[in-house]
């Protein structure tokens, strides 16, 4: 009836993939939302005047396409700088920078979503800034700023299929060339899409879970 | 006192400038890799195992390269228009990617010698009496349709004028054309004549006196040093009879490809 020639083997091979996929936004994740929030920090303390500069990087990021950045980014350290690093840690650290990007925005968002008013009463109460960010704006920004960030975590894992072309094979990459040796397109994308929805849903389940946790008063 | 100023301003001003930038081969010696483009859906040349691993003769092609240099081989998956760029941007030091060296090509990177060339062979059913390709003459003889060996075949026909020819969609209609009768004979490359196993009374007679193909190593236009470096390693894969080895595994038993050109030099 249905005959396929895939292999236990292959499967192990696309599980691989799949880990490949999960350490890469792993590590931009982490390191994106570090770069965010200083950066989403110094773009409401400063002003929109003095945040200019930064303001216009992050728009880079976040406006050029991600495929042109890592293979701009790759060609840029590779035979400008002249440097021998692997494709997985530029992969890792473009997209830490896009995380950021998109990052900052959500954490500046949450910051003001924080009503001013609370905040001078927290300062009126003698509170240091360092206070009134720690026990009045984190917590509450941070339940604002949740759902876009899983968003944001969820689509930087989808988008994270483009470092192939810097030589990292993930779960998209592993998937081609199991359809190049085995010609059958239609069922490995579906097997893709499993592999994708396996490692999707978990997070997704955990942000909702998160949401309705925290929003109970 | 401001001579030697001078002297020790010029001197710095020569040492800044005389570091002469390593070249490609001292990097990848340094670096302990070498990074080959690689195309993988191109059986025998490259293709992947059943464990996903890249084989065939372009990735042994690079692994004995990379002996030669005394590093590590990395194997970089491209497709053929990805083979170039992938070089410009530097994602690979070399391609070997059984790149064919034309004269516009060169004007972008640069070529080494040849190192294999794709012939062409008359496949003939078994049971036709066939000794040279010069036999198919008067023949019912046929190609996959619009293909560099149909015309060829059909200005012979036509050259001749006698026998047919006939046109196919398909490289397997041609060879079931074959093996079932409807044709005496064709002409495909060496390569796939060779992985034609599979379709029962049909062999491999001669070799088509066509301009073979000549594909050669490429690497960026002005790495003179690794350009130097891939013609002595061609040239010492076919004294050592390496060249002659690695055809027998990956194409078939036969000659390989004369590299050489009757009459010029390169």
């Amino acid at each position: 009836m249905f005959d396929t020639a895939l292999t236990t083997n292959d499967l192990i091979f696309l599980a691989q993939g799949a880990g490949m996929t999960l350490v890469v936004t792993a590590i931009s994740v982490f390191f994106g939302t570090i770069l965010g929030i200083i950066f989403g920090v110094i773009r409401y303390q400063v002003g929109p005047w003095w945040a200019a500069p930064l303001t216009f990087v992050l728009d880079v990021f976040r406006s050029i396409p991600l495929l042109i950045q890592l293979v701009l980014a790759n060609a840029f350290v590779t035979t400008v700088l002249g440097w021998r690093i692997s494709g997985f840690t530029v992969a890792c650290g473009v997209l830490s920078l896009y995380t950021a990007a998109y990052c900052a925005e959500i954490v500046r968002g949450g910051i003001e979503a924080v009503p001013a008013t609370l905040r001078r009463a927290a300062r009126s109460l003698g509170m240091t800034w360092g206070q009134d960010m720690t026990y009045v704006v984190l917590p509450l920004a941070t339940r604002v700023a949740l759902p876009s960030w899983i968003g944001l975590a969820l689509g930087v894992m989808k988008d994270s299929a483009l470092v192939y072309i810097v030589q990292v094979v993930e779960l998209l990459k592993s998937t081609q060339i199991l359809i190049t040796r085995l010609q059958e397109p239609l069922f490995l994308l579906m097997i893709c899409g499993l592999f994708y929805f396996l490692i999707s849903f978990p997070i997704a389940r955990l942000g909702g879970y998160l949401e309705k946790r925290w929003s109970n008063d | 006192m401001k001579t030697s100023v001078f002297a020790a301003g010029l001197l710095a001003v020569t040492a800044m400038a005389l570091p002469a930038q390593a070249d490609k081969l001292d990097d990848i010696i340094a670096s302990g890799t070498l990074r080959c483009a690689v195309v993988l859906d191109f059986p025998p040349m490259g293709s992947r195992d059943a464990s996903n691993n890249p084989i065939g003769f372009d990735v042994d092609y690079c692994n004995d390269l990379a002996a030669a240099l005394g590093v590590t081989a990395e194997i970089v998956e491209t497709t053929f228009p990805e083979r170039i760029p992938a070089l410009m941007s530097g994602r690979v030091d070399v391609a070997v990617a059984s790149t064919s060296d034309t004269l516009e090509r060169a004007k972008t990177v640069g070529f080494s010698i040849p190192y294999y060339a794709f012939e062409n062979a008359v496949v003939a059913r078994e049971g036709v009496e066939m000794a040279t390709w010069e036999d198919m003459k008067g023949k019912v003889v046929g190609a996959t349709a619009g293909t560099y060996e149909a015309i060829w075949l059909e200005g012979k026909v036509k050259e001749w004028g006698e026998g047919e020819f006939r046109p196919y969609q398909t490289q397997a209609d041609v060879f079931l054309a074959l093996s079932q009768g409807q044709l005496d004979a064709t002409v495909a490359t060496v390569e796939v004549s060779e992985a034609s196993g599979n379709f029962p009374g049909i062999k491999i007679v001669d070799k088509a006196p066509m301009v073979p193909d000549y594909v050669a190593l490429i690497t960026l236009r002005e790495e003179y040093g690794l350009i130097n470096y891939m013609n002595l390693f061609i040239n010492q894969q076919v004294r050592t009879g390496r060249y002659a080895e690695l055809y027998k595994k990956w194409v078939g038993e036969g000659e390989p490809a004369n590299l050489t050109i009757q009459g010029v030099y390169r």
